[in-house]
């Protein structure tokens, strides 16, 4: 009988996913694609945790330009969060109904998942909006610079997230999205909790925790 | 190698993987690869969103307490409530409490490593100095 190698040299086990295949056996017991996610995740921690520290390291000390004391508008951007947060419950619940075989409802909430998170976009655009009109640019000063910096990287996290969520409702209008595929809403969905819950780090340190005077 | 030799390999190498190593990727009914235990139920994940929303709420109006109650409880309370709600994301929505162990290990990793690195990089330049 080939050793393990030896097959692997050949052609290797089927590919995960093929019609009619079983998804090959891995030495960790999940699948690659899921780990994968999770380390990029893991990743992602590093990536937000530089700019919220540059915005920390950066904060209340300013020489010139508008401060976030002046700018920042709490019930707006609370507002943002919440929807955020409906957005994902609204991603869980696809998940749980594309495990159960209910595509309808898998389209309902994966749609109304991109329009939540559409909105929150719609939401951070005219706070950049207002801001820029009330003197704040990222080159403006320190606080321009690391707010614009970190809240921008958070925003196209999000835009990449509809867009991913946008093409799995349309992949399951066409009927492409079965249930032995929930593991591409579950993918999706772990990478729109991950945006939210850098959203519930970003709003509490950056617009909640009290600013130097 | 025939076709027919070598789809009794491929049989022979998943038993043999399967036996040796003891992961399967064959889960059990109504669970994706990955989960030991079932996912919270649609009425639980409402509930946690519902919960969430109450204490983001309260989150808001503690803020508004500032300058009526000291600062350092006031920003230990701020991140109190978001560490309670970002492992409740994680916890729940994130299915890592019915996951196996190895993405809450990954996960935490990450986080982890980007406190300490940070609070390191922070201290240095004194952004903690009073």
């Amino acid at each position: 009988m080939a050793t393990i190698e030896q097959t692997a040299e050949v052609g290797g086990p089927p590919s995960q996913g093929t019609p009619g295949h079983d998804p090959h056996a891995t030495s960790t017991g999940v699948t690659n694609t899921k780990l994968a996610i999770w380390l990029f995740l893991s990743s992602d921690c590093l990536f937000f945790g530089a700019f919220i520290a540059s915005y920390l390291l950066y904060r209340g000390r300013d020489v010139s330009g508008p401060g976030p004391r002046k700018l920042f508008d709490i019930p707006f951007t609370s507002a943002t969060s919440f929807i955020l947060l409906m957005s994902s419950l609204t991603m869980v619940l696809a998940l749980a109904a594309i495990q159960r075989g209910d595509h309808r409802r898998v389209r309902i909430w994966i749609l109304a998942t991109a329009l939540l998170g559409a909105t929150f976009i719609g939401g951070q655009v005219f706070e950049f909006t207002e801001f820029s009109r009330e003197g704040l640019h990222v080159s403006t000063n320190l606080f321009g610079s690391s707010f614009y910096l970190l809240t921008g990287f958070h925003g196209a996290h999000v835009t990449i997230g509809i867009i991913w969520l946008l093409s799995l409702w349309g992949m399951s209008t066409r009927g492409r999205l079965p249930t032995k595929k929930a593991e591409s809403v579950e993918l999706a969905g772990l990478y729109w909790h991950f945006v939210d819950v850098v959203w519930i780090v970003i709003f509490t340190v950056i617009y909640l925790i009290p600013q130097p005077h | 190698m025939s076709e027919g030799t070598l789809q009794r390999v491929e049989g022979d190498v998943a038993v043999a993987t399967r036996g040796e190593l003891g992961h399967s990727m064959e889960s059990a009914p109504g669970l994706l690869p990955g989960e030991l235990r079932p996912h919270p139920s649609p009425f639980k994940y409402v509930v946690i969103a519902v919960v969430l929303c109450i204490v983001t709420a309260i989150e808001i109006g503690t803020s508004y307490l500032e300058g009526d109650i000291p600062n350092g409880l006031l920003i230990f309370l701020l991140l109190a409530m978001a560490l309670f709600k970002f492992v409740g994301v994680a916890g729940w929505y994130m299915h890592l409490q019915t996951d196996k162990p190895l993405f809450r290990r990954f996960f935490i990793l990450g986080c982890v490593a980007a406190v300490i690195l940070y609070t390191i990089v922070l201290a240095t330049l004194s952004v903690f100095a009073a």
